[in-house]
């Protein structure tokens, strides 16, 4: 008799947590993590000492591929999901593979979010999601001299503290609406300011970009509120996105993220939703929250394993929970803007 | 430092996917843009309309001399025949495959599911791409080209220019429609993939060699006929000696000559015996079966001396066996086979270059010592591509071997005279006052029929030292990598030599005491080498595509200790990492 099988769609912390929890729960399951990226499981938040040589690049990388063959995870990478049917409780990749599961936990994290308006600039400004883009940041940076930061998630706060420490000239226009999931108030907007100026980053006036052009093959020229200016490279730094769109016409509840209890369940039996791409309700609330940052997601993805196997973990989060940002308390943790 | 290449590349897919297309086209593009490629492809016996066809590409900014045991890009063009390729596979290969088939695919059928998780997916609607291209999707082996381009960052133009060379005979629309299929592929993987190709292999740009061209085994013997003047060839069409005859029979009535096919191998030899009797150059090729039918008559050959140029090409045996796998399991046919004692000359080629020039002086061995010789090659050899100068025969190689009585001998003729080195003049009919009796029955210097002690004993013995003083003309033995003591010493012959070359060349980077000794005469066999170089060697690993260790017989007992035998009956060529191991095992003692 075929055993059943779990899918954790994903393949960053919440899935791989998950992966590893399930399996100390229940040793008959069939376990399948699909991962859309190529790289194995890696840590985000290292990127930018790696962009600025601190690290290397086996550092970044936390699970190695014989921890999955001991186990028996089976780990699929470089392969999307498309549609995943309910009713069927299949799920179907993008090569057009049908995969059976009996239960599941979306673990599929966020993807890289530029405002509707810079998108057209896409291709003139890099952002710093995988080792991918931290590959194309340290190929830039043997020639560039001038960088400039634009947005102001997370990453961008550590990285333009890192591209200091090379040596480079960091600009940063800080779009304070742009703070995303959490807009900065105007306060805390100030002292961000003050930290990155201490740490020898320029912080610019401008608060808008309007255009970017590519003047020469190492040269691109930002039209602000404030004027043009130039750099070598550019950026966007725009926090994440719930990579949720192939769930849309699911049947799943899905807003922003996958809506799901306090116990990270969605509304169909034994299909649960864990990290980044997960929205939380908040009995307190009465509202959903969603959780930013690595320790949350492997948090959640245990939680979900955990429940998954008979468990009834509420996921640890009060209405007063903080952030930490470069030193800056954020006393807000739920979706406050979209 | 320049970035050192050694990938193996393998196109897959089902008989009419153009897997086997796909696969020259990256041979040739690749050898033009400066690599050295090594391609063997495998296909199904049947003639045509299913079954598995891999081609795979070994591609090296050094010298290429076997095929190696992994796959380090696997193209699919159907992913049900791709599935057993799985295993082959080499840590983080990259595969690019038909990411939208016609129909969805459970997951336990699916090949993507299959992969392990270290692989590089590359995905491509290639039927897609293809008919969105041209309108049809028979280019999509094509399209699966263009995107291996792009993702391993080669210059597109290399394949450009190869697929308008293939095609440009064919009408522009073909050629369009092939340069299309291509581009689409291209494009879509450049735009799809710009990031995930960096992870991809890619190859550098080398300096361009345009002096080389891609020949088979088979293409360099029938190339190699011609340039030595071959008049006729007669043959009965066999896998996978017939590539052998189709070559002539395009080119050789171009010269003047003539392709004969015959009823039977059994014809062939007799036509071929025929006209090398009358002074004609002539040939025959065949495999295993159709030598199994030759054997009487080429000891008739032997007897009478006549001389004639037989192919051997081996595929897998006995009997019919396997028609298009790979085997070196006719040695002792080749140097034994057929009633009584025979000897005749048998060589074997370790190589596409040597596939010319032995097949060259063949002609001129079987001319002046009056025999048949046997060029002994095997279906790995004569399919696999190398990318070489084109070969070109020296005068002195190609000379006429013919050695005539000279005129004293005139109404006195012994056609079978006994001298010193065992070859009589031969007359040829025609040559007046030179009238002679050539037959299969023991015979006088006459050629009258003699069965008598004293006559078979003189004429067994001179055949013998005739063979025997071919040893002069024929190749010695090459000791590759020269310590006085060895650990280990490798012996190769035919297409197997190429693996023992690279897994010596390997052991010694590792710092092991061993060397490598290629064998191309197998008949007669140059002994007193071969003996100095065993001394040398405090063990004598003989790698063979065989069950018997064939060579291992003939050779064994010129050592103090028995010969270590590697064997390999797969059908597939001998993957040097074997005898890698094993020339380690038997350094570090866990063999004997």
């Amino acid at each position: 008799m075929a055993r059943e099988r779990c899918v954790i769609i994903g393949n960053g912390p919440a899935a791989n947590a998950a992966a590893a929890a399930l399996r100390q729960e229940t040793s008959d399951l069939d376990i399948m993590l699909i991962g859309e990226e190529s790289f194995p499981h890696y840590r985000p938040h290292l990127l930018p000492a790696y962009v600025a040589g601190s690290l290397q690049k086996e550092d970044l990388f936390v699970t190695p591929a014989s921890f999955y063959e001991e186990c028996d995870i089976r780990i699929r990478l470089g392969q999307r999901v498309t549609h995943v049917k309910f009713d069927q409780r299949e799920l179907v990749l993008s090569h057009k593979e049908i995969v059976p599961f009996d239960a599941l936990i979306i673990a599929c994290g966020g993807m890289q979010r530029i405002p509707e308006r810079l998108q057209i600039f896409e291709e003139l400004m890099l952002t710093l999601k995988t080792p991918a883009d931290a590959q194309k940041w340290r190929a830039g940076l043997q020639t560039a001299e001038t960088i400039l930061i634009l947005g102001g998630d997370l990453t961008s706060l550590s990285f333009a503290k890192a591209l200091v420490s090379t040596g480079k000239r960091v600009q940063f226009i800080l779009q304070e609406q742009s703070f995303w999931p959490l807009p900065l108030t105007p306060t805390l907007a100030d002292e961000v300011k003050q930290r990155l100026t201490r740490s020898g980053v320029e912080v610019l006036e401008a608060s808008r970009v309007h255009r970017l052009t590519q003047l020469s093959q190492d040269v691109i020229e930002v039209e602000t509120d404030v004027g043009l200016m130039t750099a070598n490279l550019v950026g966007a730094f725009y926090g994440l996105a719930p990579n949720v769109k192939f769930l849309v016409r699911s049947g799943l509840d899905v807003e922003r993220g996958v809506l799901v209890d306090e116990n990270l369940r969605t509304r169909f039996d034994l299909v649960y939703a864990a990290g980044d791409c997960a929205q939380i309700y908040h009995p307190a609330l009465r509202d959903y929250w969603v959780s930013i940052g690595y320790k949350n997601a492997l948090e959640q993805g245990k939680v979900a394993a955990q429940n998954l196997a008979g468990g009834m973990t509420t996921v640890a989060a009060s209405p007063a929970n903080i952030f930490c940002v470069e030193g800056v308390m954020v006393n807000t943790s739920w979706w406050m803007e979209f | 430092m320049a970035t050192v290449v050694d990938i193996t590349v393998e196109v897959c897919g089902m008989a009419g996917d153009g897997a086997i297309a796909a696969g020259a086209l990256i041979n040739e593009a690749l050898s033009r843009g400066g690599f050295s490629v090594l391609g063997f492809d495998s296909y199904p016996a049947e003639i045509r309309g299913f079954g598995r066809c891999v081609t795979r590409s070994r591609i090296g900014s050094e010298e290429i001399v076997a095929m190696g045991a992994e796959t380090h890009v696997l193209i699919s063009l159907n992913e049900a025949e791709a599935r057993s390729r799985i295993p082959f596979l080499a840590h983080r290969a990259m595969v690019i495959f038909e990411s939208n088939p016609p129909t969805y695919v459970h997951h336990d059928s699916s090949f993507v599911a299959e992969l392990p998780p270290d692989k590089l997916l590359f995905g491509m609607p290639l039927s897609d791409l293809a008919s969105e291209a041209t309108g049809a999707t028979r280019g999509r082996n094509l399209t699966a080209l263009g995107g291996f381009a792009a993702v391993c960052g080669i210059n597109p133009a290399l394949f450009i220019e190869v697929i308008e060379k293939k095609f440009k005979s064919k009408g522009e629309k073909v050629l369009h429609t092939n340069v299309k299929s291509f581009e689409a592929g291209y494009a879509y993987a450049a735009k799809e993939y710009s990031e995930k190709r960096e992870h991809a292999f890619q190859f550098p740009e080398l300096l361009r060699q345009d002096g080389k061209v891609m020949l088979s085994g088979n293409q360099a013997i029938g190339m190699a006929a011609l340039d030595a003047g071959l008049k006729l060839y007669f043959g009965y069409p066999i896998t996978p000696a017939t590539p052998i005859m189709e070559f002539l029979a395009a080119a050789l009535p171009k010269k003047g000559g003539r392709v004969v096919q015959m009823e039977d191998e059994i014809a062939s030899i007799g036509a071929v015996l025929g006209s090398f009797y009358a002074g004609a150059r002539s040939m025959t090729a065949t495999s295993g079966p159709g030598f199994a039918l030759m054997t009487e008559l080429i000891t008739h050959g032997v007897m009478a001396e006549i001389p004639a140029v037989i192919v051997n090409a081996q595929r897998g045996g006995p009997a019919t066996g396997l028609p298009t796998k790979t085997e070196q399991s006719d040695l002792h046919a080749a140097v034994f086979g057929g009633p009584g004692d025979s000897a005749r000359i048998v060589i074997a080629p370790t190589n596409v270059s040597e596939c010319y020039h032995y097949t060259v002086k063949s002609f001129q061995l079987a001319e002046k010592y009056q025999t048949p010789v046997i060029v002994l090659t095997d279906f790995y050899l004569d399919n696999r591509v190398e990318n070489v100068v084109i070969p070109r025969a020296s005068e002195a190689e190609t000379r006429n071997g013919n050695v005539f009585p000279p005129a004293s001998e005139k109404g006195n003729y012994k056609r079978y005279c006994l001298t010193e080195s065992g070859i009589s003049p031969r007359a040829l009919p025609g040559m007046e006052g030179y009238i002679f009796t050539a037959t299969g029955l023991e015979h006088t210097e006459k050629g009258l029929p003699d069965y008598s002690p004293e006559v078979h004993t003189l004429m067994t013995e001179k055949r013998h030292k005739k063979i025997a003083s071919a040893l002069a003309d024929l190749p010695e033995p090459e000791v590759y990598f020269g310590d006085d003591r060895l650990d280990v010493g490798v012996i190769g012959w035919g297409s197997t030599f190429g693996s023992v070359l690279e897994a010596t060349r390997t052991s010694r980077k590792k710092g092991l005491r061993v060397a490598a000794l290629k064998i191309t005469s197998l008949s007669p066999l140059h002994t007193t080498i071969i003996q100095g170089f065993m001394e040398r060697c405090s063990h004598v690993l003989v790698p063979e595509l065989n069950y018997e260790g064939q060579l291992a017989n003939l050779i064994g007992h010129l050592h103090h200790r028995p010969v270590v035998r590697l064997n390999l009956v797969t059908g597939t060529p001998f993957p040097p990492s074997m005898i890698i191991q094993k020339i380690e095992d038997l350094i570090h003692g866990e063999a004997a």
